[in-house]
């Protein structure tokens, strides 16, 4: 089985992110990257359909950006996948035109499967695994918290609203992982050893356009600071009372 | 300042981390020196007992209060000074520990005292000499306070600068302030050659500033400290490695300890040197399953390392544990090796959750802390490890074991249900304690003796050096108003 899976490198959700003085972008200083959490569990769901598939079964990871995203591909190589594919682009792209660089290169692979998180945690667009199976005339499912191969087939799980939804498609397919769908394992000393090792192919990210622009990037409002009412039992009656009229939660 | 004294608000301050209670008349909340020294004067001429409290996370009933007052440093919260030319900063006590450690990450720099418990105040971790995870490469806190400002029982105000007041021998003079003199006299003693939060510090020719670091409350209120800081390590590699076998996974940790100290010592930079070396027993991995179910079935072991490398010796080193970890037959396959800072957190709230879930334990059942924080002399770390295993397991008692390995630090943490098996666990804690003794050990190697742990300090030491200690103790607070009951038992403060 020949498996793709599109990982993106994103800000440490743990980091406190500015936004830089032309409003436009975020302040990069003192930011740690990691791989975006939701790739993790598509990565860790083709090391498990490869394990399951066995034989000569390849796992091929692919990036578009500059040259930082080597680190992710690598964290991904480092949990057990094959080869690395960096689609070099140092300026940033819109959903529209990261779908398109890695459709593109996609198209040359004959891939079996494609797995993608169903959302990359720095922009939340949420929009490149259908635009990419849009683009490559592949059946999708995104929001997928179970996963099953019958054949050519794939049963899929999605979360929806209050519920789930259980989809049936066909390979070859573009699956966008949600938290749940897995659990994620860490590298293993040997996959840290053997990702240093391998070479990752670079190649420029096919032309495309930007279709949308950023205009303007700003905080939420700050959040207002608490109000103690008192500190002891006494305060619990006005507390009852303005979460009730006030705050309208009970 | 703030004064609290209904029973509401005060009920937060009557208890710690160890689940041990108190009682008190008021909560006293200064909100700078001038407060503290005021509070202090007026109890002192009162005779009225003050008892010191950071955030409560001690393991000891350090800051509970046992009537009288407590002290409350938590207004007291201000990072006066980074100096990343210099590499120190300025701070008061109730600076919350891991709150600290970020801001100074920003400057690139490193506080390297990291106890596992993270919410701790600075001041807390002062009082104790709290080390941690680090302290295997980095030593204790101790070595990391270069100044400290400490508010004595009668409210004079000491200050205290590292290098600048040593004793001469055993004797050492103190000056305050406001000019008034002690001479004080430091029991000649040897402290064990492990790492140590027993008792006060007592070496011959010792700095002044030794004496209160680690002093738990009992002989003033620090105020201010400046402490050291470190270049941060360009990149730490952190893994947690599985064993099928406990004793292969004890003799990974013992051979990286002394691999490490042999790079120390010849200042090698590419040979194993660990930053961590922790250790966690199939019983604590069992404790902890539910949180993490990755944990790989039917293992024995586990151990947490971490290392610092740079871009030229990473891959040397990386390749240098792989062979230590075959060596040991450790699986490096199910090993869980963190690929960026965020896993690296990960690896360190794994080895936190333990430690947490011994706290949720303990109030669950609403049993008292009965957990060693004992550490023995390297060589005789394994024949300590096994005797307190075997303990347990003889008397059929739940326990987790896990700690510090690197320093051979041993958590044992018995694991009553109620009161009855709580008494029982106390007599299986003795045998072991004194075991730790025999074997030259410390009863305490970072939480402090507090006041759950006093009988053993006095089995450790002896009466004789007690009422010496305890000496130091009326001289500096002769109304002995401060963190009564703690470090001495009442006996030696008539
Ligand atoms: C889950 C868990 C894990 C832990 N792991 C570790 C560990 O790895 N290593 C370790 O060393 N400890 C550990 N501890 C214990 C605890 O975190 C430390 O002892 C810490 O240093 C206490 O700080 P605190 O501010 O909470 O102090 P408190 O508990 O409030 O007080 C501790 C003692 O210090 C005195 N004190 C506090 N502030 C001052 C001051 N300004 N002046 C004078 N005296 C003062 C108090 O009187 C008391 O005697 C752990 C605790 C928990 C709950």
């Amino acid at each position: 089985m020949n498996i793709a899976v599109c990982v993106s490198h994103v800000p440490d959700t743990a980091t406190k992110i500015k936004i830089g003085d032309d409003n436009k972008t975020i302040n990069k200083a003192g930011v740690t990257y990691i791989i975006n959490p939701y790739d993790e569990f598509a990565v860790e769901e083709a090391l498990t359909w490869k394990e399951k598939a066995g034989g000569d079964s390849k796992i091929t990871i692919l990036s578009v950006g500059g040259d930082s995203n080597k680190e992710t591909i690598r964290k991904a190589l480092a949990m057990g996948a094959d080869d690395g594919i960096l689609l070099k682009d140092d300026n940033p792209r819109d959903s529209m035109g990261i779908a398109k660089a890695l459709s593109k290169e996609i198209k040359s692979h004959k891939f079996d499967v494609v797995f993608c998180g169903k959302q990359s945690v720095d922009y939340d667009a949420g929009a490149v695994p259908q635009m990419l199976a849009e683009f490559l005339d592949y059946s999708c499912a995104t929001v997928v918290v179970a996963l099953k191969m019958d054949g050519n087939k794939i049963i899929a799980e999605r979360e929806v609203e209050g519920g789930r939804e259980v989809v049936e498609l066909e390979l070859p397919a573009v699956i966008g992982a949600q938290k749940g769908l897995n659990e994620p394992r860490y590298a293993s000393l040997k996959g840290i050893m053997s990702a240093k090792k391998k070479t990752i192919e670079e190649k420029p990210a096919a032309q495309a356009e930007n279709l949308s622009e950023i205009i303007k990037m700003y905080s939420p409002p700050a959040k207002q600071s608490g109000r103690i009412l008192g500190t002891d039992a006494s305060a619990v009656p006005e507390l009852v009372r303005l979460l009730r009229e006030e705050a309208k939660v009970i | 300042m703030i004064i609290k004294s209904s029973t509401d608000e005060i009920q937060n301050y009557l208890v710690d981390a160890s689940n041990f209670r108190g009682y008190c008349d008021a909560i006293y909340i200064p909100s700078g020196t001038m407060e503290v020294m005021n509070i202090l004067k007026e109890a002192n001429n009162k005779k009225q007992k003050v008892t010191v409290a950071g955030n409560g996370t001690g393991l000891t009933g350090g800051r509970v209060p046992q009537g009288g007052i407590v002290l409350s440093t938590e207004k007291m919260k201000n990072i006066i000074e980074i100096n990343s030319e210099h590499k120190f900063a300025v701070v008061e006590p109730a600076v919350i520990l891991k709150d600290f450690q970020d801001k100074v990450r920003e400057y690139n720099l490193l506080y390297p005292p990291d106890p596992t418990e993270g919410n701790c105040f600075i001041g807390g971790t002062i009082a104790t000499n709290a080390s941690g995870e680090k302290t295997f490469k980095y030593g204790s806190t101790r070595v990391y306070v270069n100044k400290l400002e400490i508010v004595l029982a009668d409210g004079d105000l000491l200050k205290l600068e590292r290098g600048r007041s040593i004793s001469e021998e055993y004797k050492l003079n103190l000056k305050t302030e406001s000019g008034k003199e002690y001479r004080i006299e430091i029991p000649v003693i040897d402290m064990p050659l492990t790492k140590n939060a027993a008792g006060y510090y007592c070496k011959k020719n010792m700095d002044a500033i030794d004496l209160f670091v680690g002093s738990e409350g009992t002989l003033g209120v620090i105020i201010k400290a400046e402490l050291k800081l470190v270049p941060y390590p360009e990149k730490i590699i952190s893994c947690i490695i599985f064993f099928n076998n406990e004793k292969d996974g004890l003799n990974f940790v013992f051979d990286a300890r002394d691999k490490s100290y042999r790079t120390r010592n010849k200042k090698s930079t590419a040979n194993i040197d660990a930053l961590a070396l922790e250790f966690l027993d199939e019983n604590s991995l069992n404790f902890i399953k539910e949180d993490y179910p990755q944990i790989p079935a039917n293992v024995k072991a586990a151990v947490w390392f971490e290392q610092e490398v740079n871009s030229s010796n990473e891959e040397i080193l990386l390749e240098q544990w792989m062979q230590l970890i075959n060596l040991h037959n450790g699986d490096e396959e199910s090993a869980w090796f963190a690929a960026n800072e965020k896993e690296k957190k990960n690896l360190e709230e794994f080895r936190y959750k333990i430690a947490l879930k011994v706290t949720d334990y303990l109030a669950q059942y609403n049993v008292n802390k009965l957990g060693t924080d004992m550490a023995v002399p390297n060589e005789r770390f394994n024949e300590f490890y096994y005797f307190c295993t075997e303990e347990m397991k003889k008397n059929k008692f739940n326990y987790v074991a896990y700690g510090h390995f690197g320093n051979s630090h041993l958590h044992l943490n018995l694991l009553p249900r109620n009161e009855s098996e709580y008494e029982k666990g106390k007599i299986i804690y003795k045998g072991i304690y004194t075991k730790a003794i025999e074997l030259g050990g410390t009863v305490s190697a970072e939480h402090g003796i507090g006041k759950i742990k006093t009988d053993y300090l006095l089995e450790m030491y002896g009466e004789k050096v007690l009422r010496e200690m305890a000496k130091i103790k009326k001289q500096l607070d002769p109304n002995l108003i401060l963190g009564y009951g703690n470090i001495f038992k009442e006996s030696f403060l008539k």
